[in-house]
């Protein structure tokens, strides 16, 4: 979309400041300040539209303060579209005063270029020591020398291998019920290969035959929502073209972020592009969620053993308010003979990370994370299940802080456990 | 405003509860009313959240010598422009005073801070079966402060009144520094004047409100809602006279109209008949073996004068479907136009008719659209005006259609705000109801108390 920021005057105004978001933004939780909160973005928007401020570095930092969850869009009487004023900003920054330098480098060198991701994130596995340090009892890694990023940062290391090295580019099924295309994402490839490893086997066990497209980038979120949007364009159109290249009955996603770029936001990104927005409109009537195909696959719960675990589990902002899938993972969770499923309160809170946000207002994202770490606490719920493996990250990060001994991981990685305890019973009983 | 100022401030409420940013200060120069203050005239100098009654006497103790305005300010919801800053003032946040102090279970009472929210106070009291009934349609975001200083009301004001009602004692700052506590906890009091009710609605231009006693009831045991349909606007106003006059109590009764139950049926689907004139959305709660009773009767009546369609929730599921419709209603008329002006104008309940169709009329006048949506049992009604504020040329017939809404308000009998206030945005119209020498005498209890006019300057008077 190259709407200019002017041309979102409209959508601003319909603020009527009635001051709702003030009840669900995150951010305004913790600071308490006015110009944290939504209508105080949405307001600060309005002056730069109509000249009353400068994209001054003040004005800069406040538009950073927003973890794009969605929260007071879902909660807005007027429905204002928030997310999308802020990223407007956003937008509008980056073209008159420029990227920071490590974004600059990372979005327009790095996530752009496949090759370079891909070698950068395998040989990264070496470099990464120099860089960042183990963290404390050699969990995860802090990082070493100023990158802009909060040096306290625990971030998961880069896996041994990457996903999309560990699996051929089908993984065939006799009698395919469904072909389907699967997208990654970066985290499941560099970071949590074990969530891919996990979608594919529950799908191939349901008779899904997987294809793994090679060619295919980082949906470019991370690029879009930091306002650059020409670096966001040319990832969204190699990825439109990699994925419609075949005629896949759905293209999968286990990450609500990339899903929702994938099934919405490319086509608002093509706005002005008639060809692409035709392409992008295609592309996201076949994306589905991980767990939306498997509820709708014949008999997906026989395959499920016992699993005597307490679970609880956390929407992700853009699997929930995004792509709206609530109803599926719990019904999935709750399907699993021997699983007790606590509901924690607030399960559709953003869990603080928000993708780089966590990297630029670390202690910020901290603070929020530990709300979110102490409701998983009060359900005594041993395993937290998720849908974004951002979120998995950061809550396995504030859980690791607190102390607490709570596992984490995947929808994905549940039935996965829950497929092959029913296996064992059934190679056990066979005295194999 | 001075760096001296500003570093004194600093000192009393610590640096990490100041800001002087123009991006900070810039969020200050609104609120939920259309009133906005001017970037080059209005931009306030600091904004502080202080975290003490003891702090904020010193605030304003160095605020009196230096002669400097104080705004003070909750949640920044109030509806009627009396939390926006002005000129090179103090705005003074008492979000950070937010502390339940105190729910008395034998008293029949809470102490609270002003920060409080107000729902949560009422969640608070509802887990010990006590209820605290004013209910702003802000209530799960605004504070306790700003409903006290504002008075707010709620739908539930036809049956357990407005937030004046429950104040029974309050600790203030006043413009001198000092601190005084009027009222206190007990239900009977006549000591002096009703200090306290003076203060409840006094809108922040006669103290700042440090800390507040509630009186609690005891939580009704159970609800009973339903809906009905009238063909005409006038039987469905007639309808809330006859429910009333027949001594039954709703503890809500809200009216929407035509313009409403067209948005709302295209938004949310909730199965109104969109020719419908009028909905009536009745709650009755207390004692729940007379509520079928009272239900029946409210039932009759509704028939009686012409309804055409009367739902009853039997569950509390159904009672949740039939509030969808009230509760879309501003999402359901926001789409229409981009800017949304909610008018309070309150008339006694037997003119609600009356001031219905002069509202009606007024639109017409002045080729506007204006949906009402009222508290019709308690003669509150919210015109609402759909507008675009970019539009200047419509905005000035709005602005003309305002002031006529007000005049014929005050011909019938009535009040130019039920609960949300004068502020700014009502001060020029103010005496149309109090007449010259009422405002005479309103003005001498504020030159009284804050003679150098610091406290919120030009709230409810006019500058």
């Amino acid at each position: 979309m190259n709407r200019s920021l002017e041309s979102w005057q409209n959508e601003a105004i319909r603020c009527i400041r009635c001051g709702a978001c003030q009840n669900v933004c995150p951010v305004f939780k913790e600071l308490q300040v006015e110009s944290t909160v939504a209508r105080g973005r949405v307001k600060l928007i309005r002056g730069v539209i109509n000249k009353d401020l400068d994209l001054t570095e003040g004005l800069i930092d406040k538009m950073s303060l927003c973890l794009m969850c969605k929260a007071c869009v879902a909660n807005c009487p007027s429905g204002v579209k928030v997310d999308k004023l802020v990223e407007a900003a956003r937008k509008e920054i980056t073209e008159k005063k420029g990227l920071s330098p490590l974004k600059n480098l990372v979005f327009r060198l790095v996530l752009k270029n496949r090759w370079i991701f891909d070698t950068g994130m395998r040989t990264g596995r070496f470099f990464q020591g120099l860089v960042f340090r183990k963290g404390p009892e050699g969990q995860g890694m802090l990082p070493r020398m100023s990158l802009g990023i909060d040096k306290r940062r625990l971030l998961s290391p880069l896996a041994q291998k990457t996903f999309k090295s560990l699996y051929p580019e089908v993984v065939n099924v006799p009698e395919a019920k469904m072909k389907v295309a699967f997208f990654t994402g970066c985290m499941i490839n560099y970071i949590y290969p074990d969530t891919g490893r996990a979608v594919i086997n529950v799908l191939k066990r349901n008779g899904v035959e997987v294809r793994i497209p090679p060619l295919q980038n980082c949906c470019g979120t991370p690029v879009r929502i930091n306002g650059d949007y020409e670096t966001a364009k040319t990832m969204a159109k190699a990825n439109i073209d990699v994925l419609l290249k075949e005629n896949y009955d759905s293209v999968v996603v286990a990450c609500g972020t990339c899903g929702l770029s994938l099934k919405e936001e490319y086509a608002e990104l093509f706005q002005d592009d008639p060809i692409y927005l035709e392409k992008a409109k295609i592309l996201g009537s076949r994306v589905k969620d991980f767990t939306e195909l498997v509820v709708a696959l014949e008999g997906f719960q026989d395959k499920m053993g016992h699993l005597p675990l307490k679970v609880t589990y956390h929407d992700p902002c853009h699997l929930a308010r995004g792509l709206r899938v609530k109803a599926q993972p719990r019904k999935i969770i709750r399907s699993i003979p021997g699983v007790v499923f606590q509901e924690m309160d607030k399960a559709d809170t953003c869990c603080g990370s928000g993708g780089s946000f966590s990297l630029y207002h670390y202690e910020l994202s901290t603070k929020i994370n530990d709300h979110k770490v102490n409701t998983i606490k009060e359900t005594g719920a041993e395993l937290l299940v998720t849908g974004c493996s951002a979120c998995r990250m950061h809550i396995a990060d504030g859980l690791n802080r607190q102390g607490i001994a709570v596992q984490v991981m995947h929808t994905a990685q549940l039935i996965e456990m829950a497929y092959e305890s029913k296996q064992r019973r059934i190679t056990k009983n066979l005295g194999v | 405003m001075r760096p001296e100022t500003i570093q004194r401030l600093s000192e009393i409420v610590g640096k990490d509860n100041i800001y002087t940013a123009l991006e900070d200060l810039y969020c200050y120069t609104y609120d939920a009313s259309f009133v906005k203050a001017d970037l080059n005239t209005d931009l306030a100098g600091v904004a502080v959240y202080p975290g003490s009654t003891e702090e904020i006497a010193r605030i304003i103790k160095l605020a009196n010598q230096e002669k400097i305005p104080i705004v003070p300010r909750g949640a920044g919801t109030n509806v009627s422009g009396g939390s926006v800053s002005l000129g090179d003032c103090i705005i003074l946040v008492l979000k950070r005073m937010n502390k339940i102090l105190e729910i008395d279970r034998k008293n029949l009472i809470a102490v609270v801070e002003p920060g409080v929210i107000t729902a949560q106070l009422q969640s608070e009291v509802e887990k010990m079966g006590l209820f605290y009934p004013p209910d702003p349609a802000s209530q799960a975001f605004s504070t306790m402060g700003g409903n006290v200083a504002e008075c707010a009301g709620g739908p539930r004001g036809v049956k357990y009144g407005v937030t004046r009602d429950y104040v029974i004692g309050l600790e203030v700052v006043l413009p001198s520094g000092e601190v005084i506590n009027t009222g206190g906890r007990t239900m009977k009091n006549v000591t002096g004047y009703d200090m306290t009710k003076l203060f409840t609605g006094s809108e922040g231009t006669l103290c700042v409100i440090t800390k507040i006693i509630v009186k609690l009831i005891p939580l009704p045991e159970a609800k009973n809602t339903m809906m009905a349909v009238f063909p005409e606007i006038a039987q469905a106003c007639e309808t809330v006279s006859e429910i009333i006059a027949a001594g039954l109590i709703p503890c809500a009764l809200e009216l929407l109209d035509n313009i409403y139950i067209r948005n709302i049926e295209e938004y949310a689907q909730v199965g109104l008949p969109t020719d419908a004139g009028a909905v009536l959305l009745i709650e009755v709660d207390g004692d729940s073996e007379i509520l079928g009773k009272q239900i029946r009767k409210i039932e009759q009546i509704c028939k009686g004068l012409g309804a055409v369609q009367i739902r009853i929730a039997s569950t509390q599921m159904e009672a949740e479907e039939l509030w969808r419709a009230r509760r879309s209603a501003f999402a359901a008329v926001s789409r229409l136009r981009p800017t949304i002006i909610g008018e309070d104008a309150t008339v006694p309940r037997s003119s609600i008719p009356a001031a219905v169709s002069r509202i009606q009329a007024i639109a017409a006048k002045y080729d506007l659209i204006i949906a009402i949506l009222g508290h019709a049992g308690d003669g509150n009604l919210h015109a609402t005006i759909l507008t675009d504020e970019t539009n200047v040329e419509e905005m000035a017939r709005v602005e003309k259609a305002i002031k006529e809404i007000f005049i014929v308000t005050v011909e019938l009998g009535g009040s130019l705000s039920g609960e949300h206030g004068i502020g700014r945005a009502k001060s020029k119209f103010i005496t149309l109801q109090t007449g010259e020498a009422g405002l005479a005498v309103q003005r001498q209890i504020k030159q009284a108390l804050d003679p150098h006019n610091l406290m919120n300057p030009g709230v409810m008077f006019g500058a």
